[in-house]
């Protein structure tokens, strides 16, 4: 009776035979690291779950002795940055406890918070998946793609440099059909909110065999273990250890560039041997010492898809424009330029170095055409308002550097407002600029610099522009 | 207090770049916490005189999202917001302090007590003499139900610690009332001679 009674014992200790797992509840946390009691599960079952050792638990806040004071480190977005934690008199734990600030907007991780990681078993990928796309390459994407294909396969970092509107996000097809094809959990991550929602559903068309999911900040839930992730980067915080290729679209986009902890996401989220894969316009000098000090593959792709050269910014002054626009007028080139575009039927933007400047411009605007909209970070709009523009039901939209990237509009016009603004920096105004001419019957197109006098960064810009050109086509 | 304790707005982040004036070297204000565009978009609320409840400021967008990441994302630095104007209007008073408490359960689930910890930051003292019994909250209830709950406080401390004594209770919002009439009704039958109520907003 006794010896019955400790081999049942024993079976306990080990993981329990007889726990059937759910399967809604092993693929939402597989590849995640999660907080306790936000899990979207009632918290019973999260407890059986950890009592039968299906989670590995971590603590969410560690600290080690530094040398004056503690040295604390967030375990779920890697924040190092001591003036982000901050210290409470806490009533769970009862004691001076420490939360981490840098990532509160996804639930406050405490010393005192349970992280939960994934440690049952996980199932096998399928590898039945289709690449269901009838496009061509030019040359140079072709080639471009077989680089990445073969740099993904060999487990080699890769930089994929390719001017706007080069068909970057094409080059991609192959290289994750690939990987997919073999098993591997794919994460294709950004920056911005507007680059997922644009990528989501031109990957869900062209892989239809394939669950894939979309993150960004507030995103509905979806149900299914997903092998193919478009999110952005500051959704990485939610992932560990998880993926077999990492593919960061739009390396030099803001925040990016500016965080730390983003950057240390990018490198937590893939396994440790998964190779990383970059894609942008314009990398920074950074990166390109990076790829050539840690020998990254690299492409380069100095010509657009339609194979006609980028548009050339124009520059033209525009003196004091901030008094005349506080003053309740817009000044006259730019009206023209305006009027020009509404009179020609052609979509245009109109960048601003401020959301109050754009706050006072707005209405201006809308005198000389009513339906003219306005857009910037905060706006719940901005999906709508930009698809508005796309349909051409509103002549033009005006907007901070938020649409900077990522969005193709059919025979857009672009004016930049204050080009001489700290904002606007090369890389910002190179990204602006590519948005025009993108399309094959529309490859021309007008770009113009409205400045208070023209800055290095904005020479920069033109020259580099001009660079770009002069290699794709040696003239 | 610590000059440079907050190096960016809390709110929006941007850089405070707080100037050194005389009044900062010679008396010991609270220094900055948020930018001036931040505060900007907070509405005072002027309370007009004879009314027994005084609120700071009224329940706007801004408002709505600062309590949304105080309360509900658990940012409990952000208490220190408010701290200058809480206690420039409770330093001087003479009635004893009392915030509105919470369930212990609730507790736990928050890890701290908000209008506490408000308190707090401003360095303005308090007690407590109430206890909650329930733990549902107003939110989510229309007005006729939260109108019609039943008293949800009970008397923490004895009956001689109140008799005859000036009350002054505090919550972060008002919106029907009812939370602070029925910590008024406790009070004053166990002889409290009055009962003022203050809020930093007012719904």
């Amino acid at each position: 009776m006794q010896y019955k009674l400790h081999n049942h014992n024993h079976n306990h200790n080990q993981t329990y035979k007889g726990l059937i797992i759910e399967p809604k509840i092993r693929d939402f946390f597989i590849g995640r690291i999660w907080i306790r009691t936000n899990a979207p599960f009632p918290q019973e079952k999260i407890e059986t779950y950890i009592k039968y050792n299906y989670f590995k638990r971590i603590l969410g806040i560690s600290s080690k002795r530094g040398f004056f004071k503690k040295h604390y480190t967030c375990n779920r977005c890697y924040n190092e940055n001591q003036s982000e934690f901050i210290h409470y008199e806490c009533a769970r734990c009862n004691q001076l406890c420490t939360y981490c600030r840098h990532c509160i907007n996804m639930g406050r991780v405490t010393s005192c918070t349970d992280l939960l990681i994934w440690n049952g078993a996980k199932p096998k990928f399928p590898t039945y998946h289709i690449l269901d796309w009838d496009g061509t390459f030019t040359e140079a994407q072709a080639q471009a793609s077989q680089q990445l294909t073969d740099s993904i396969q060999q487990n080699h970092n890769h930089l994929i440099h390719a001017v706007c509107g080069a068909g970057k996000t094409e080059i991609l097809f192959p290289a994750v059909l690939a990987a997919l094809q073999q098993g591997k959990r794919v994460c294709l991550a950004t920056p911005r909110t507007d680059v997922v929602l644009e990528l989501f559903p031109r990957f869900q068309k062209v892989f239809p065999n394939t669950i894939l999911h979309a993150y960004y900040g507030n995103a509905p839930q979806q149900q299914g273990l997903p092998q193919l992730i478009i999110a952005t980067t500051h959704q990485l915080y939610r992932f560990e250890n998880a993926f077999d290729v990492v593919i960061v679209d739009e390396a030099d986009a803001f925040p990016y560039t500016f965080d730390k902890a983003l950057q240390k996401a990018v490198f937590k989220v893939k396994k440790q041997s998964a190779p990383l894969a970059l894609v942008t316009a314009t990398p920074s000098p950074q990166i390109l010492a990076k790829v050539k000090r840690e020998k990254w593959g690299y492409s380069f792709i100095p010509k657009r898809y339609h194979g006609h050269p980028l548009p050339v910014p124009t520059f033209e002054s525009l003196w004091s424009y901030n008094k005349m626009i506080a003053k309740g007028k817009i000044p006259s080139k730019l009206i023209q330029w305006t009027k020009m575009r509404i009179a020609q039927k052609e979509p245009f933007l109109i960048f601003f170095p401020t959301i109050q400047l754009m706050g006072i411009a707005t209405p201006l605007f809308q005198q000389l055409h009513e339906d003219i909209l306005s857009v910037h970070a905060e706006d719940v709009d901005r999906k709508e308002k930009v698809t508005k523009l796309r349909n051409e039901e509103i002549p033009g939209l005006l907007t901070t550097t938020i649409l900077e990237r990522g969005i193709t509009i059919k025979n857009v016009q672009v004016a930049v407002v204050g080009a001489e603004s700290k904002i606007f920096t090369s890389s910002a105004l190179i990204q602006i600029s590519g948005r025009v001419g993108r399309n094959v019957n529309y490859p021309a197109g007008e770009i113009v610099f409205y400045h208070h006098g023209i800055t290095t960064e904005m020479d920069e810009a033109r020259n580099e522009i001009l660079r770009l050109n002069k290699e794709g086509f040696g003239k | 207090m610590k000059r440079n304790e907050v190096p960016n707005c809390l709110l929006c982040n941007a850089p405070l770049n707080e100037q050194m004036t005389w009044k900062y070297l010679l008396t010991n204000a609270f220094p900055r916490t948020i930018c001036s565009e931040c505060e900007q978009k907070f509405e005072p609320y002027h309370t007009t005189q004879n009314q027994e409840v005084t609120s700071l400021y009224k329940y706007n967008d801004a408002m709505r999202d600062f309590l949304h990441r105080y309360k509900f994302m658990h940012d409990t630095l952000l208490a220190k917001v408010f701290r200058d104007k809480i206690h420039e209007h409770l330093a001087k008073s003479k009635a004893i302090i009392t915030p509105i408490p919470m369930h212990p359960i609730k507790l736990k689930e928050r890890t701290f007590a908000h209008v506490d910890q408000l308190l707090k930051e401003a360095n303005i003292p308090y007690q407590h003499f109430l206890e909650k019994t329930t733990t549902e909250t107003q939110v989510g209830k229309s007005r006729q139900q939260r109108l019609a709950t039943e008293q949800f406080f009970k008397l923490k401390a004895s009956p001689e610690n109140i008799k005859n004594k000036d009350f002054l209770l505090i919550d972060d919002i008002y919106t029907t009332g009812i939370t602070i009439n029925h910590a008024k009704n406790v009070l004053l039958e166990a002889g409290a001679k009055s009962v003022k109520a203050f809020t930093l907003i007012r719904g």
